[in-house]
């Protein structure tokens, strides 16, 4: 009868050492994973998070840009010019002056109240003609 | 514990794990493999999410320099309920109690409408504002929930109501510019296709598809929202003042056919559109035909002057103001024994107008009508157009053209016959009216350019010119518009007061008022139409269209800085 090996005994069951790394490989790759997915999900809930806010903030964009447009209607000066007690009229023509400015002096003249009255504005001088 | 026992207990702790993972395996086949088809289909399709993304409709906005928004989307809400879990807590009746005050509703009607226990939906309120749907939400009860959705409003309410018309509760255009832009205002919706967690919340990082909405283009209109408002204003205090049925008036700019106000009374407000009355929708200046009266006789003297038939100081025999022409009668307003051309134009004498008609001859005169665009669309940009009514040449009676000389017997919109003042204040050239000057993508595109454009010329530029000088003659003293008259300026026009049509014949007590006109007559900038339907106790064009084309044109000049032709003011040195 052979006798036992006792020096192998005494090692018992020995993890095979290249499994233990390939699983230790597995687990990080797996932990690496996870915390990627993890981030990923981050980034995902920031994202439909900034979604939803930019839908708020547009909507909220649009009804400034309709109330502004509101105020700024004619209809809505008249009536807070009203609500001030300002009155505004056209000006008469003989209230108006007309001036222009010439393209090189940059000097400008009233009217002569002799003349028949203009009506104000800026008139477009051609510079390179 | 001896080597045995422990590698015993090793071989059953294995054992123990591969069946478990066995156990798994098994499993997940039965799930992947054999489970039913349909059961398999709800677990997916409760983890899924498939939703439309909705997009904004374009904005439209007016021409002026400050190019103020006056139709846009804004986000709201649809307030909605399951009533089958509100019946399953006993909540229906707290619920209707708590909503109710807040939504304007009784509960007791509330209570009805959530009180259907086999439903799983039902709309509680359309289209709430968020800061109530803040306050509602607060309450957190169960079974309500909200569904986002837009509003199409409307800033300015009534304000060019009948040009920018309106969308429906579904976002389509049915109305105005709304619809005659529809494809370009809607923009195209976005699509969603992601998985939900297990809170039923949407995985970003697994979203299978995701198409983002593309948003309406916007629509630039040539309309002035200052100019609007004169316009609008001088009709409320017209239809005020003269007890009218309605008003309307179109300015337009000569040389290119831009629309620049154009506006109707009545009108309606278009954020409450479903309310309104067919008759308050209705886009008069364009939808509404009338005989134009004395207006028309501008088409009548330029064919005679473009045909070289007659000058200008020809002298024509007017009757005393009673003419019969082939056994009918035709009558002047005031009686002239004899009249110049001018004259005839001037004083608004019609069987001057009807005599030299009949020079001109039918085949010629139907020939110029048609050029003037009379009987046909002007092709602008806005639905609902009618193209008036011009009976066929060979239908016309012997007096038919001695009639339509004097603007009986034949029917135009306003906006056509603006556009025969146009053409002879544009040397002769017809302009197609547009109302849209461009349509803009939101990166910036241009998807369309309203444009000048001619359409004909049925006047040559001195024929052009002599009916200028006629026109504005009218509106000096003597007269039948001076009342058109503004200071500074030369202003040409006619006046028109055309009895209304009825069975068998023309009303006695119903009239069109009506004065169209330009100025300023050396270098027309703008023309405008004013009309009246059915004025009291003054019926005619000069006393109730007039005054209303003054009001509008004095501030109008002032508006667009429109100089009086002659300049006589600052030089540079």
């Amino acid at each position: 009868m052979a006798r036992k090996n006792r020096k192998k005994n005494e090692q018992g069951f020995l993890f095979p050492i290249p499994l233990a790394v390939t699983l230790l490989v597995v687990a990080l790759l797996a932990l690496f994973h996870i915390c990627l997915k993890a981030r990923a999900d981050a980034l995902g809930r920031e994202i439909k998070a900034l979604e939803a806010r930019r839908v708020i903030l547009r909507d909220q964009l649009k009804k400034e840009e309709g109330e502004w447009s509101l105020l700024r209607s004619p209809a809505r000066v008249e009536a807070a010019l009203r609500e001030q007690g300002l009155v505004m009229a056209w000006p008469r023509r003989d209230q108006i002056v007309r001036i222009i400015c010439a393209p090189t002096s940059g000097r400008a003249r009233r009217l002569e109240p002799t003349q028949p009255m203009q009506y104000a504005q800026i008139q477009k001088v051609v510079l390179n003609d | 514990m001896t080597d045995r026992d422990r590698n015993t207990r090793l071989e059953w702790l294995a054992v123990a794990l591969a069946l478990a993972f066995a156990g798994l395996v098994v499993r997940l086949v039965y799930l992947h493999l054999l489970t039913d088809e349909t059961a398999r289909q709800s677990v997916e399709d409760k983890g899924t999410i498939v939703k439309p993304i909705l997009t904004g409709r374009g904005r439209i906005l007016e021409g002026s320099k400050a190019g103020n928004i006056v139709a846009l989307n804004v986000g709201m809400y649809d307030l909605c309920a399951d009533p089958a879990l509100l019946a399953k807590s006993n909540l229906t009746e707290k619920v209707s109690a708590s909503l109710g005050p807040l939504l304007g509703v009784s509960p007791e009607e509330l209570r009805s409408r959530l009180n259907q226990p086999e439903k799983r939906f039902a709309f509680i309120a359309h289209q709430i504002p968020d800061d109530l749907v803040r306050q509602i939400m607060d309450l957190k009860s169960p079974g309500i929930f909200t569904r986002e959705t837009t509003l199409r409003r409307y800033p300015q309410g009534g304000m060019m109501c009948h040009v920018l018309g309106f969308s429906n509760m579904e976002g389509v255009g049915s109305a105005g510019v709304e619809l005659i832009a529809d494809k370009y205002l809607k923009g195209s919706q976005g699509f969603l296709e992601s998985r939900l967690d297990g809170r039923r919340k949407e995985m970003y990082g697994w979203r299978v598809q995701d198409i983002q909405p593309q948003e309406g283009a916007d629509v630039y209109l040539t309309l002035d929202e200052n100019l609007q408002y004169m316009v609008e204003t001088a009709l409320d205090r017209a239809m005020e003042k003269n007890r009218a049925r309605g008003a309307w008036a179109i300015v337009q700019r000569i040389r290119t056919g831009e629309i620049l106000a154009l506006a109707n009374r009545p009108n309606f407000d278009l954020n409450e559109y479903r309310s309104a009355r067919s008759e308050q929708m209705l886009n008069r200046a364009i939808g509404q035909i009338f005989e134009p009266g004395s207006t028309f006789k501008v088409v009548a003297i330029a064919a005679a002057l473009n045909e070289g038939i007659v000058t200008t100081n020809q002298i024509f025999n007017t009757e005393n103001g009673r003419w019969s022409y082939m056994g009918k009668v035709l009558r002047d307003y005031h009686s002239y024994s004899q009249l110049t051309v001018s004259d005839v134009f001037k004083k608004s004498s019609n069987i001057g107008a009807a005599k030299i008609a009949i020079l001109v001859g039918k085949d010629t005169f139907f020939r110029y009508l048609k050029e003037f665009g009379i009987g046909r669309k002007t092709g602008v940009d806005l639905p609902g157009e009618e193209a008036g009514l011009l009976t066929p040449l060979e239908r016309w009676s012997g007096i038919s053209v001695s009639r339509i000389a004097i603007g009986q017997g034949v029917a135009v919109t306003a906006l056509q016959m603006l556009g025969v003042v146009n053409a002879v204040a544009n040397d002769g050239f017809l302009m197609k009216p547009y109302i849209i000057r461009r349509v803009v993508a939101k990166d910036g595109t241009v998807l369309y350019k309203g444009a000048p454009e001619v359409v004909g010329r049925p006047i040559r530029g001195d024929t052009a010119q002599k009916m200028r000088d006629l026109m504005a003659r009218v509106t000096e003293p003597g007269g039948t518009g001076t009342k058109a008259a503004i200071e500074g300026y030369r202003v040409g026009g006619k006046t028109g007061s055309a009895q209304k049509p009825v069975a068998g014949g023309y009303s006695e007590t119903d009239y069109m008022a009506t004065f169209v006109g330009f100025l300023p007559v050396e270098n027309p900038e703008i023309s405008i139409i004013v009309t009246v339907d059915e004025p009291q106790p003054f019926h005619t064009g000069g006393l109730v269209a007039a005054p209303i084309f003054k009001e509008i044109a004095e501030q109008a000049v002032r508006y667009l800085d429109i100089s009086p032709a002659t300049p006589t003011g600052l030089v540079g040195p």
